[in-house]
């Protein structure tokens, strides 16, 4: 390994360890261990956020994205940032004020019950364990193409990383170490983009000139249409991708980690100007990769676009800034991942350990033991997960982890908050209907049934790769059926009333004095 | 519940729909107008020629930090203009 990368990737991993050393000290009460126990600023939580939420296929994917297929290329980001605003406007508040440390106690503020909160654990663990499996096994075949590393070794030292920081530091350095990356990644971007755009004397004409000269297509790279031909399928992924961050388990507990619904505003606000951003210089970069290596010649050593960013890092900086930038990939890969194990980790020992089966009578040193040893049995698990998947293409489970958040937990989280008729049965229905519709969706579709290289060898029974359109109807018809025909289990009308004003303008400052320990 | 929490309420929730709605629409005005009216969407632009869909979809960028924006300063005034003791209400 060339000993720039190497020093990097120890720099990173000796920084995030003393983070988590000094977490774990401080990670002594289950508060602190699931939500920081509130005390993130709004701007600490917004950089958390968009630590958590920008992935690797965000940062290396759009930019070879865009290099590849435009205009297309871009869309991708549009929708992941305008679902900030659903987020805001219809789910983060009232998350907030419900919920302690998971979405099971959100659901269970109106429908209390030892289903229901099963039931949401189920969906949070099996979301995140969806996004995290292909994002392990991304980080084996990334670090092995930065780093020259061993598939086995990458995924190894990504696994063993992500554990430690949770087990030991909780959600205090998973939240530091997501807000280490958003700065590394953020200050790498930019860095990169000033870099990239001084080749073209800071002028977009400039750019826009090479990038005609770079494509084969010349003014017809900027057109629409290089990806998307079928309307439905496009129309469908846009839906999905608008509506499934109010879905997404691993960003929706973030909201827990602030004082007050005013935080929870300014933590959405912060990351939507990062995540945008962002967005924006990745466009810059996909069309400077174009401009500065050639459409043909980025297609020739990578099909896939994935290592556009590197390629151009190297062209215009040398290997150090090739490294910093495998070393961004790297800090965006763990921390990603270790916002995943603690959703998944709060969804099985705070939901279903403490709550079903000690029926919450644990104390608080056995709650905190328990989502430690949960911690390293997910962290573990899905390590030897990923070890074993290196032949077999996952890549599309993170584009279906949109789906199945915006067909299952979205309508359920969205109708408990503002539907009067919903019941604890058209919740079970909505959850159940929008959980099987994607998975069902996604297993007769093409991503898994194809005759060329499907995990089954067969012509698709579903023609969609994005099913959204169709199952996220069926997880809103789920749940609506279900009320209707349950409607002599509603709550009376002085009930929601109760809930709906503690939803909606209840008490948001309880963390100040409960949690101050 | 004291009518003016119901107020309250219902002020928010005009509001909410109105920006929930217009921002929405201005998102999927994207994708349909792709899907419907291609030709349009990809006519040059006064922006350096470039067709008028990428000024669209860049203009989503700043339309999303705006209408956070508007939401925060919204909810602030409703949170200071709370009719009642928020303890009693519940």
């Amino acid at each position: 390994m060339n000993p720039t990368y190497f020093l990097f990737l120890i720099y990173i991993i000796v920084c995030t360890l003393i983070i988590t050393y000094w977490a774990a000290k401080r990670t002594k009460t289950t508060p602190r261990f699931y939500v920081a126990a509130g005390k993130l600023t709004g701007f600490q939580n917004g950089m958390a956020i968009a630590g958590d939420f920008i992935s690797a296929a965000s940062f290396l994917g759009i930019i070879g994205m865009v290099a590849l297929r435009g205009y297309d290329g871009f869309l991708y980001s549009i929708g992941f940032l305008v679902s900030y605003i659903v987020v805001l406007f219809l789910i983060a508040e009232p998350i907030h004020r419900l919920g302690q440390y998971s979405l099971g106690d959100v659901i269970c503020a109106r429908f209390p019950g030892q289903h229901m909160r099963l039931l949401m654990a189920l969906g949070t663990f099996i979301i995140s364990i969806l996004y995290m499996i292909p994002q392990l096994v991304a980080s084996g075949f990334l670090l092995r193409l930065l780093l020259n590393l061993d598939y086995s070794l990458s995924v190894l030292i990504v696994g063993v990383l992500m554990t430690i920081y949770v087990v030991t530091g909780g959600m205090i350095a998973t939240s530091w170490v997501q807000i280490v990356k958003t700065v590394l990644l953020m200050s790498g971007t930019f860095l990169l983009t000033l870099i990239v755009f001084s080749h073209f004397d800071w002028k977009i004409a400039s750019l826009i000139d090479k990038v005609k000269d770079g494509s084969p297509f010349g003014m017809e790279f900027f057109r629409p249409g290089h990806l998307f031909q079928n309307p439905i399928e496009f129309f469908s992924l846009q839906l999905s991708l608008v509506l499934g961050t109010a879905g997404l388990p691993h960003i929706l507990i973030r909201l827990y980690t602030v004082r007050n619904t005013f935080q929870v505003r300014r933590s959405l606000i912060s990351s939507t100007w990062i995540i945008g951003s962002f967005y924006f210089m990745t466009l810059l970069l996909g069309l400077g990769t174009v401009a500065l290596l050639g459409y043909d010649n980025l297609f020739s050593l990578d099909p896939t676009g994935n290592i556009a960013a590197p390629l151009l890092a190297h062209a215009v900086g040398g290997d150090f800034l090739l490294a910093f930038v495998a070393a961004i990939a790297f800090t965006t890969i763990i921390a990603v991942v270790a916002g995943l194990v603690i959703s998944a980790t709060t969804a099985f020992s705070h939901d279903i350990v403490h709550h079903i089966l000690k029926k919450g009578k644990s104390t608080e040193k056995e709650q905190l033991h328990a989502a430690r040893l949960s911690a390293l049995a997910i962290g573990m698990i899905s390590t030897l997960f990923a070890l074993s998947l290196e032949k077999i293409n996952v890549t599309f489970l993170v584009s279906i982890t949109f789906i199945v958040a915006a067909s299952s937990i979205f309508p359920v989280l969205l109708l408990t908050f503002y539907w009067k008729r919903f019941t604890a049965v058209g919740a079970i229905t909505g959850m159940a209907t929008g959980l099987l519709s994607s998975l069902i969706f996604v297993i007769f579709g093409p991503h898994v049934m194809n005759p060329q290289d499907g995990w089954i060898l067969r012509e698709p029974l579903f023609s969609l790769y994005n099913p959204g359109i169709i199952t996220i109807p069926l997880g809103f018809l789920g749940a609506i059926v279900g009320s209707l025909l349950s409607g002599k289990k509603r709550q009376s009308i002085r009930e929601f009333e109760r809930f709906f004003v503690r939803a909606h303008i209840g008490m948001d400052t309880r963390r100040e004095v409960e949690w101050r320990r | 519940m004291e009518e003016k929490i119901r107020a309250h309420l219902r002020k928010r929730k005009r509001l909410l729909i109105l920006l929930l709605s217009v921002s929405l629409l201005f998102y999927f005005l994207l994708p349909l107008s792709l899907i419907f009216i291609p030709d349009v969407m990809s006519r040059p632009s006064f922006f350096y020629n470039m067709p008028w869909a990428w000024l669209y979809a860049i203009l989503q960028i700043p339309m999303t930090w705006v209408f956070v924006g508007i939401y925060h300063a919204f909810a602030k005034k409703m949170e200071r203009t709370m009719p009642v003791n928020k303890e009693d209400a519940l």
